[in-house]
């Protein structure tokens, strides 16, 4: 059968250190699917939970109750870890004796700055995996490519008659790992640039959602001061 | 603050991990089989093809025409193009006058330009009432006919059938090779040319029988012949004195698209 001929069987004759670099093209490929994949999961799924709590937070529910539904929680998201983070330290400080309200608006904008960085990290992750295989493995198909080229190159000068059809076979598989570099590289770029993207934009409301606390804690406590003066 | 180092702890590790893992394989599979799907059918296709670069067709005529040129044979060992020139001025419109116009006899002369047109048109006056001759010279063995009966030479299934089939493959082949057509080809143009050989190959003479009324066509046809030269002959006499001490060659460009 001439189907037999196919780029399996390509695969198959292509020399070790080709086959080496198809076998890691294919596994960086794999993985950054499967990063990709996890990461607009959890994405998606930062995102809308951030916007159930946004909702939630805005209806005018009291602070101290919504603290006490998150508080025993342990599958918190994004956002109402930093909602946490920041009513805790405001709670705790305040009820100290004498605390102003400078001392208090500073300790509780420290948790929340500490909370968003956490966020962040934990957003950002695996995306340099995706960058480093967007930038790398074409470089890697490359080099298996001409690695295949010059050995097939170098077994025509052996030949008395250099005919095409006794490179056309050797540069044909060498070109696979070319094409595999690309298959890993192109969504692994995608997927990066999207994804930093949406960080970026999940980044900027948690950053802003801190900032609307702290002038809501910042008045609650000022408040507080004012009544107890 | 007892906060969870990873998300993956709080969201279960089958939905964190495994599953996109199943995705990402799932994806791979999908492409693995569109490549092997779709790699096939081309490469099987380019397989199958083998000689058909240039639709020009080699069309063998039957020895039956053999009688006709029977005053060729005897100039067989003197060189080709005086002999032409020297069996032109005869009344008698036979094939030959027509190569008299190639550009190879007229530029060693300082001819002006008039000369030429003149001999061309003079030619091509001669090729028309030549070919309307030698299109009833040949009769049933007409232009037509030998397409028509190509195939059936081509299906000869005997032995030296076969032997003769491969012989001439090689030849089309090497014609091939050497045509380079003219810019002015075109689709439907027909050059026929009568191929001389000797026993060993060599070649003796080529005519224009039948003329494509583009000079430059008919060059090109007469030049490729000509340049390859030699050719490969079978051993046997016989086969040979009956199929390619002469045959006819048609050059048709079939491949192009205007």
């Amino acid at each position: 059968m001439p189907e037999q001929l196919s780029i399996f069987e390509l695969i198959a004759n292509a020399s070790l250190l080709v086959q080496l670099v198809m076998a890691m093209l294919l596994a960086a490929s794999v993985a950054s699917w499967m990063m990709i994949f996890q990461r607009w999961m959890f994405l998606r799924k930062v995102t809308t939970e951030m916007e159930r709590f946004e909702e939630h937070f805005w209806s005018g529910i009291d602070l101290r109750k919504l603290y006490g539904q998150l508080e025993g929680a342990d599958d918190l998201t994004g956002i109402e870890k930093i909602f946490v983070a920041g009513f805790k330290e405001f709670s705790r400080l305040s009820e100290q004796a004498g605390a102003d309200t400078d001392a208090v608006m500073q300790g509780v904008q420290r948790s929340m700055r500490v909370a968003v960085s956490r966020e962040e990290e934990q957003l950002e992750r695996n995306l340099p995996f995706l960058a480093t295989v967007g930038s790398t493995s074409p470089y890697v198909g490359l080099f298996g490519t001409v690695w295949g080229i010059m050995n097939s190159f170098r077994s025509l000068a052996n030949m008395t008659q250099a005919t095409l059809a006794s490179v056309a076979p050797g540069i044909s598989e060498a070109l696979i790992a070319t094409a595999m570099g690309l298959f890993a590289a192109i969504p692994a770029v995608i997927g990066y640039n999207r994804f930093s993207a949406r960080v970026d934009v999940l980044m900027g409301r948690y950053e802003t959602f801190a900032d609307e606390l702290t002038s809501l804690l910042q008045r609650a406590a000022h408040a507080r001061q004012v009544k107890r003066d | 603050m007892p906060e969870p180092l990873s998300y993956f702890g709080n969201l279960g590790q089958w939905r964190e991990q495994w599953l996109p893992l199943l995705l990402a394989i799932f994806v791979h599979a999908v492409a693995m089989s569109a490549l092997y799907d779709g790699w096939n059918p081309d490469f099987e296709v380019e397989n199958v093809v083998t000689p058909k670069f240039v639709n020009s067709k080699l069309i063998v005529m039957e020895p039956k025409s053999k009688p006709k040129p029977a005053p060729k044979p005897a100039k067989e060992p003197e060189p080709l193009k005086p002999i032409v020139q020297q069996v032109a001025p005869p009344p008698m419109p036979k094939p030959v006058p027509r190569t008299t116009p190639t550009p190879v006899k007229t530029q060693p002369k300082p001819d002006p330009d008039a000369i030429r047109k003149k001999a061309e048109q003079e030619a091509k006056r001669k090729a028309e009432a030549l070919r309307q001759q030698r299109l009833q010279e040949l009769s049933n063995q007409s232009f037509e006919d030998a397409i028509a009966t190509e195939d059936e030479n081509f299906d000869d299934v005997t032995e030296e059938g076969e032997a003769a089939k491969s012989f001439f493959q090689a030849i089309y082949d090497q014609v091939v090779a050497n045509w380079s057509r003219p810019p002015s080809a075109r689709n439907g143009m027909k050059a026929l040319l009568r191929v001389e050989l000797v026993p060993t190959g060599d070649l003796v003479n080529v005519t224009i029988v039948e003329s494509s009324d583009n000079p430059a066509f008919d060059r090109s046809a007469e030049q490729a012949v000509r340049k390859a030269g030699k050719f490969e002959v079978p051993k046997e006499s016989a086969l040979f004195e009956s199929k390619f001490r002469r045959f006819n060659l048609l050059f048709q460009p079939e491949d192009l698209f205007r």
